[in-house]
């Protein structure tokens, strides 16, 4: 138990920061080409993720050919320690890049992955996920967006919502169902599914902080084809896909959501030093500075709870970190927005903001406005509802009904 | 930063568990707390099996494995609630003595203790430990060589029992701070009516206590910086007291939530039962993972480790905030009664939250540190 690591990582850490440093986008490239959806290629992110892709270091856990260094366990820790801290994400297509490109990897056949892996890694296509449909949300073995099986072809009708991205997304890997006489976690599949095929209707369904604040979107299929060489997997395979691709990069996902804390709790901390509503500093109210001290203990320990998973898991043992630290890192970051708001008063109510509220990189929307967004992350990719239960079942055995 | 734990580490933590699992079953513990017993044993063991010393640099006989053994060995002292001198003679007392003592205090104070030959205890006035300072309710003057010690110092742990009480108090001149070792009785001491009977707590009055030279530490009006180093690792081991033993309450109560059965199924079937357990899962982890953090900050001396140990602190509070709520009310009508053992640990992380700074104390002086 240390609290650095030895002096060849470190060294590896200090290389990569100035690699980083020096080739960043800059912030006047990010300005000129807001990202506006979480499948919204720009011109200076595919620039980015190519180059990071050409340098090895786009996914440093693979081999080269597969825009990697083969790092350790531990460099990867570190190579996302910093990412984290770099102006830009390594891309903005991260279902794509974190989920979809390693599951065509592990699941697709030859001619899935000559066709779209590199092509995904070299941000020339961006990717959705269709996954929750109107019937389908936390139950989501109960989709229901139904896939005829032919010789030569899938004939694909039904409806996803809140997929992210759709509206910019060239492709969606989308989860149907193949067989409707099957048990309901064994009857579905994975299709590959071009956005522009006839029958895909793409609808926007703009967030409630704003109506043109747009991530989510319905998607409408109408007797789309699907050739029969964009399935994913086998028949019927679908649900351990989503099992398996919900788990990749999971082992450090919680980095990014540490960051995140981190840049709120900074936010929060310089707003304490303004003039609050009664004339008096912020900071100086008690109730407001025993939650910021309270919010800095959680923020930090979410870095510390991030760090004992990661040990946990480079000695081969389960760790329950990630439903822990998913669960955890969205509520406080929820509470550490609530505060701010809560700390502005009245001035909270102003909501003017020009952005399109999804990235932040040409300035940040209100607190009020960001609290809304906070339930982004305590509502997808399992409720929080959803990782307790996980959390009481999974990791302390008690019995499901 | 590498949470880690070594082969040997973890191998020390298993030995601790499974001695401690063995001698100090809830059967001791009740027996301490219902008929007033002093068992030797789990502190025979501690000084037997090297654990009196194991923080202690070599020249005094130590194993100078470091705080993070120490921390690892404490942790396990709190999931079996284990009564005794332990704590206090080895976080609190021992740390002070080796932070400001002459090499022929080290040999009169601490060497003994890591031989358990002696216990110790510290008197600090909790109301402000987590602001570092003495407080006003002891004062010290000089009386040629020797200090007279006027005041009270309260709620000390093992204070009436303690072969020897190291005391911080309060002086008029440089950072106002002074730093003895009283002898048992020279304070006139009253055991409190504690919360958990399985600790020794005492009020200590001091009317003109005089402290000859060879028992001062450090300079009077120049220990604040020593005083503030020792709380650091006082506090930091409450904390992990204090998280080991809401690590049993939560074990407990997932154990009583599988077994026991209503409506036709185990409670633990309930959503809202899995839920609560959920939480207090999850404020575990956090306590321990903030409170391994600050064993790591305090063992290799880094510049964050006065805040690392306030972190420590408040992390331990929410968590005994929680597990203790939840566990009682989870265990329903059997968690109200004097038989359950929940009510055992329950006291005992009530009472690590209280002494050397509450959450909320800590919280302020967080906010402190960072400027807020």
């Amino acid at each position: 138990m240390k609290l650095h690591y030895d002096a060849d990582t470190e060294a590896f850490r200090a290389e990569l920061r100035a690699w980083l440093q020096a080739n960043q986008p800059t912030l006047e490239e990010m300005r000129a080409e807001p990202v506006c959806s979480s499948a919204h290629l720009t011109g200076w992110s595919r620039r980015w993720q190519r180059h990071l892709f050409d340098a090895g270091l786009l996914v440093p856990g693979w081999p080269p050919e597969l825009g990697g260094r083969n790092l350790s366990p531990v460099q990867q820790l570190v190579y996302h320690e910093e990412m984290a801290k770099t102006r830009a994400d390594r891309t903005t297509n991260p279902q794509g890049l974190g989920i979809i490109a390693p599951s065509i990897l592990d699941y697709g056949s030859n001619l899935l992955k000559e066709k779209y892996l590199l092509p995904t890694l070299r941000a020339e296509r961006a990717w959705c996920l269709g996954m929750s449909e109107p019937g389908a949300g936390s139950d989501l073995a109960a989709l229901s967006t139904r896939a005829e099986v032919h010789d030569d072809r899938f004939v694909v009708s039904g409806q996803k919502i809140w997929t992210s991205g759709a509206h910019h997304a060239d492709h969606c890997f989308c989860f149907v169902r193949t067989d409707p006489d099957a048990p309901k976690h064994r009857g579905i599949s994975v299709l590959i599914i071009d956005m522009k095929a006839p029958g895909v209707t793409v609808r926007p369904l703009p967030e409630l902080s704003k109506p043109d604040h747009v991530d989510f979107n319905e998607v409408f299929f109408d007797d789309v084809v699907v050739p029969r060489d964009h399935l994913v997997g086998n028949l019927g395979e679908g649900w351990s896909i989503s099992a398996g691709s919900l788990a990749h990069e999971r082992g450090m996902m919680w980095l990014a959501s540490a960051a995140q804390l981190d840049g709120t709790m900074s936010r929060l901390r310089e707003l304490a030093r303004e003039q609050g509503p009664d004339g008096r500093r912020i900071g100086e109210r008690g109730c407001i500075r025993d939650a910021i001290a309270s919010l800095y203990v959680d923020a930090q320990a979410m870095w510390f709870m991030g760090y004992q998973g990661f040990a946990k898991v480079a000695r081969g043992q389960a760790s329950p970190e990630h439903s822990v630290l998913k669960l955890f890192g969205s509520e406080i970051n929820q509470r550490a927005v609530r505060i701010a708001t809560e700390a502005q008063g009245v001035a909270a109510l102003d909501v003017e903001f020009e952005g399109c509220g999804y990235d932040d990189s040409y300035g940040r929307p209100p607190w009020m406005t960001q609290y809304l967004q906070t339930y982004r992350a305590t509502i997808s990719a399992g409720t929080s509802e959803i990782q307790r239960n996980i959390i009481a079942q999974r990791v302390l055995g008690l019995p499901r009904r | 930063m590498d949470f880690n734990i070594t082969p040997e580490r973890q191998a020390l933590v298993e030995s601790v568990r499974s001695v401690l699992a063995q001698e100090c079953p809830t059967t001791l513990v009740r027996d301490v707390i219902e008929n007033g017993s002093a068992p030797e044993q789990p502190w025979r063991s501690a000084h037997e099996l090297g654990w009196t010393s194991i923080d202690l640099p070599e020249f005094l006989g130590g194993l100078a494995l470091g705080f993070t053994a120490l921390g690892l060995v404490i942790e396990q002292h709190g999931r079996f609630i284990a009564p005794g001198p332990f704590l206090a003679t080895i976080t609190q007392f021992l740390p002070l003595v080796c932070e400001t003592g002459t090499p022929e205090q080290l040999e009169r104070f601490a060497r003994p203790v890591g031989a358990g030959e002696r216990t110790g205890a510290l008197a600090i006035d909790h109301g402000c430990a987590a602001d570092r300072e003495p407080g006003e309710r002891l004062h010290a003057h000089r009386d040629g060589d020797a200090w007279i010690l006027e005041g009270e110092r309260r709620f000390v742990l093992d204070g009436d029992v303690a072969d020897d009480v190291a005391v911080a108090a309060r002086v008029d001149h440089g950072d106002g701070v002074g730093l003895f070792v009283v002898p048992q009785g020279a304070a006139e001491s009253r055991r409190v009516v504690a919360l958990d009977a399985s600790r020794r707590l005492a009020h200590l009055r001091f009317h003109g206590v005089r402290i000859e030279a060879g028992r001062v530490l450090g300079r009077p009006g120049a220990s604040a910086l020593a005083l503030g180093r020792t709380l650091d690792r006082a506090t930091v081991a409450a904390a992990l007291e204090c998280v080991g033993a809401c690590q049993t309450l939560l074990e407990m109560t997932i154990e009583h939530a599988k077994n026991r059965r209503q409506f036709d199924q185990p409670i633990g079937a309930f959503q809202a039962i899995q839920h609560k357990c959920a939480d207090m899962f999850v404020q575990v982890e956090k306590a321990r993972a903030t409170a391994y953090f600050g064993m790591m900050a305090v063992a290799e001396d880094d510049p964050r480790r006065a805040l690392a140990a306030s972190m420590a602190k408040a992390a331990a509070s929410d968590c005994e905030r929680l597990v203790c709520k939840e566990s009682i009310q989870i265990h329903g009508g059997m968690g109200y009664t004097w038989e359950s053992d929940v009510q055992l640990f329950v006291k005992r992380a009530k009472t690590l939250e209280a002494l050397f700074g509450t959450g909320e104390a800590h919280r302020r002086r967080i906010a402190d540190l960072l400027e807020v």
